[in-house]
């Protein structure tokens, strides 16, 4: 038998790729049903907060910043309580990250407001002293996708049936609203407003007044989420 | 066989080394100066918003997996293949062409690739950051890859295939595979008929898609930064010290032996996340079970210089081999103990995680690409190689870079890992997080250093390249064993 | 059928497969050089013995090589 494999390239690599196959089969995939389960309360991400997590993946904020708590106290004392699975069930892409080159986010909105944020994004040593993470001002003036935004909320409520549009909790209310693309930027301009004011700074407030959301303050709105 | 007109075709082997040697500089270029990005700041700034770390990062990234590596590995593998099959890719016109359109093809799509990762087009998934577009043109690449291999295969005249190109197949499968699966997406905009074209949404979700991802990124690992370079060993450390491997029947096991495992050990990325613990566990253990088949080929080649010492001396480039298969001991070595539960607890996060990456890509991969495109050259061209000196000073300076990286690299992690578990008399954090990042200029510092060192390598490589290339002394044949080299 | 079980089961099941076939291949390889129907260490010179122009260690069928031009 093994003889006739060495010399049969064709069922040599039937038998190569079966075996690499089989074990990511096992490991992966009986475990999909359970681990997409959202926890209790976890909520699809609404339109300024997408267009925000999607500023965070241009800028692949990732490369330095996890978001992943791990069930230590040094981590909890740090960061706040552990990850659940049921929490990440509406991110695609997973954004856990590799390296803390800079602290973990996972709780960031629970400890950092939208002006700290602001100030932060401008001019890192600001507000932290002998900090190496870079300025990004150029998210201050560029304008926020929020159409691509919208048409991935669109496609994950359509293929993904994620629960945009529904009640969740039973209180008979609509807990995420999406609706039409018009519905939902209308939202979106009223919670960017707020933002903007909440960061202090009047050039943001003035775009977002001027009918065009920085991508600084979708991105406040995304982390703020992040609890 | 008859017709003595018959030659090699090395054409696409040598359009390969070109890129190999490109991407190489670029690559590590953009590394070195992301190193240094992290040492001081102010470099961020140089090229506006596009020279901030997170936006070359993954570009460094990719340009060194997937330019310079991949590169090396297909100019290794259209010079391989036709050699030990015994058949030239010029006795098939049809092959010649799949050759070059696959050099073409792969040259604009990593072109785009570095455009569109400058241009912020990224899906965040590491290793597969690529929007779907790129993803379909990387299908197409690959797909006329296998058709090279088997093509080849279908005309060859040795009828038993030699042990690397069981590694070269194994590439193209496992690559194919694991590809597929991780880059699994939908494209918004056929969805929906709005917004940015290229823009994609993952298939999967949450820790499901973190499973996929680290599947996917380990055994990327595995068969791009193993698989393949074992492939080249098996051929080039032989073929220049003039001795058959050490034992073939070691190699067909531990072959087999690393095709059992090593997909197994991805879960070991997953160290107390939120998978369960079975598998946790299962990928720590299967990790260091590891160290054995891969230990298998790294001593298989150690033990082929047995006896042969001597030429360890004389010849840079089995200099760069042997030390690369040690460093691939001690790369498959350092893997397995920080997926040690414990060992991980404290290095996941850290910069120790870049160090274990740079002592095998900078030791393992880099060398062994580095040896086999010189001892291509004089095969190229027929020409001696231009200088052994500069080999040789390339060969220390390199081996110098590759130990302040990832000596630097291991105390910075540690000593990071262990500030952020510090806790005062009254359990209390010692430290804030920004305590933990200024303690780190120093080692960082150091590792640029070390990556300057390399990268000033790779010029030197190149220079000796291009002075083979168009200034050596002709050979009147094809050198056997080892290529000569003017002093 | 709880999923997990199953999982495992499948699991212990390659596993245990994995090696036999592993540890079957290693007789296989000494046995068959032992009684002398196949010389593995003689693939080794595929390397070294890699010219156009030098002999097969195992050439392909005869009617395959009269084709080739």
């Amino acid at each position: 038998m093994f003889g006739w494999l060495e010399r049969n390239p064709f069922f040599f690599a039937v038998g190569v790729f079966l075996v690499i196959a089989f074990a990511g089969l096992i490991e992966i995939v009986p475990d999909f049903a359970q681990q997409s389960r959202p926890v209790a309360g976890a909520k699809p991400y609404d339109l300024l907060r997408l267009a925000g997590r999607q500023v965070y993946i241009k800028e692949s904020c990732n490369a330095c910043h996890s978001q992943l708590i791990r069930p230590f106290k040094i981590e909890t004392d740090r960061y706040g309580m552990y990850s659940l699975n049921g929490e990440y069930a509406y991110d695609r892409p997973f954004l856990w990250g590799s390296k803390r080159t800079g602290p973990d986010l996972h709780r960031v909105g629970n400890y950092r407001t939208s002006d700290w944020h602001a100030n932060h994004m401008w001019d890192p040593t600001s507000v932290v002293p002998g900090s190496i993470m870079p300025a990004y001002k150029h998210l201050f003036t560029n304008e926020t996708d929020l159409e691509t935004a919208y048409a991935e909320a669109l496609t994950v409520k359509k293929v993904f049936n994620v629960p945009y549009d529904k009640d969740l909790d039973g209180d008979g209310k609509i807990d995420v609203p999406l609706g039409t693309f018009e519905e939902a930027k209308q939202r979106a301009f009223q919670d960017a407003l707020k933002i903007a004011e909440e960061t202090k700074r009047k050039d943001l407030v003035d775009m977002v007044k001027a009918g065009k959301i920085p991508e600084v303050v979708a991105l406040i709105a995304y982390m703020n989420g992040l609890k | 066989m008859q017709n003595p007109a018959i030659e090699y075709d090395y054409t696409v082997a040598r359009w390969f080394s070109y890129l190999a040697i490109l991407f190489g500089i670029l690559g590590m270029g953009i590394g070195v100066w992301i190193a240094f990005e992290l040492a001081f700041p102010e470099l961020n700034y140089v090229g506006g918003e596009y020279t901030l770390f997170s936006r070359l990062r993954p570009i460094h990234t990719n340009v060194v997996a997937y330019g310079f590596t991949l590169s090396g590995i297909w100019a290794t593998w259209y010079y391989v293949g036709q050699r030990v099959l015994k058949v030239s890719l010029a006795e098939s016109k049809f092959l010649q062409g799949v050759a070059k359109l696959h050099f073409w093809l792969y040259f604009v799509t990593a072109l785009l690739a570095v455009i569109s990762l400058l241009a912020r087009y990224t899906t965040s998934k590491e290793y597969a950051q690529f929007e779907w577009p790129l993803d379909i043109l990387v299908v197409i690449i690959w797909v006329l890859w296998g058709i090279s291999i088997f093509g080849l295969i279908g005309i060859r005249r040795e009828k038993t295939l030699y042990i690397s190109m069981w590694y070269y197949i194994a590439t193209f499968l496992g690559v194919a595979m694991l590809y597929l699966f991780n880059n699994m997406e939908v494209p918004t905009y056929l969805v929906t008929g709005m917004g940015d074209p290229l823009h994609s949404v993952s298939m999967y979700a949450g820790t499901n898609d973190a499973m996929v991802q680290w599947w996917f990124g380990h055994n990327a690992v595995a068969f791009v930064f193993t698989v393949p370079i074992i492939a080249m060993i098996y051929y080039y450390l032989p073929k220049e010290s003039g001795q058959p491997v050490y034992s073939y029947k070691l190699s067909l096991l531990s072959f087999w032996g690393l095709m059992f495992v090593y997909l197994w050990a991805g879960g070991h990325h997953l160290i107390y996340s939120t998978v369960p613990d079975w598998m946790q566990t299962m990928g720590s253990i299967f990790s260091v079970i590891l160290i054995l088949p891969s230990w298998g080929s790294a001593l298989n080649m150690l033990l082929t210089m047995k006896g042969e010492w001597h030429q360890l001396k004389e010849n840079p480039l089995i200099k760069f081999m042997v030390l690369a298969s040690t460093f691939y001991m001690l790369s498959t070595l350092e893997g397995p103990i920080q997926s040690i539960k414990s060992v991980n607890a404290l290095a996941h996060f850290t910069d120790w995680i870049p160090g274990h990456v740079h002592d095998g890509t900078l030791g393992w991969v880099g060398f062994m690409i580095i040896a086999a495109i010189m001892h291509m050259a004089p095969r190229f061209f027929k020409r001696e190689i231009y200088s052994k000196k500069l080999l040789e000073m390339q060969f220390w300076l390199q081996t110098t870079g590759i130990v302040l990286y990832f000596s630097s690299m291991w105390i910075a992690g540690i000593t990071q890992g262990m500030m952020w578990r510090a806790v005062d008399q009254y359990g209390n954090l010692a430290y804030s997080f920004i305590d933990t990042v200024t303690v780190l200029h120093p080692y960082y510092t150091l590792r640029g250093i070390g990556g300057l060192f390399y990268f000033i390598g790779l010029f030197m490589w190149a220079y000796n390249f291009y002075k083979t290339m168009k200034a050596s002394r002709e050979l009147e044949k094809e050198p056997a064993f080892a290529s000569p080299m003017a002093a | 059928m709880d999923i997990k079980l199953l999982q495992g089961v499948m699991y212990f099941g390659l596993i245990v497969f994995l090696t036999v076939v592993l540890y079957g291949y290693i007789f296989h390889l000494y046995r068959s050089e032992k009684r002398g129907e196949r010389d593995y260490e003689k693939y080794g010179r595929m390397a070294l013995d890699d010219e156009l122009t030098s002999t097969p260690v195992e050439p392909i069928e005869e009617e395959r090589k009269k084709e080739s031009p």
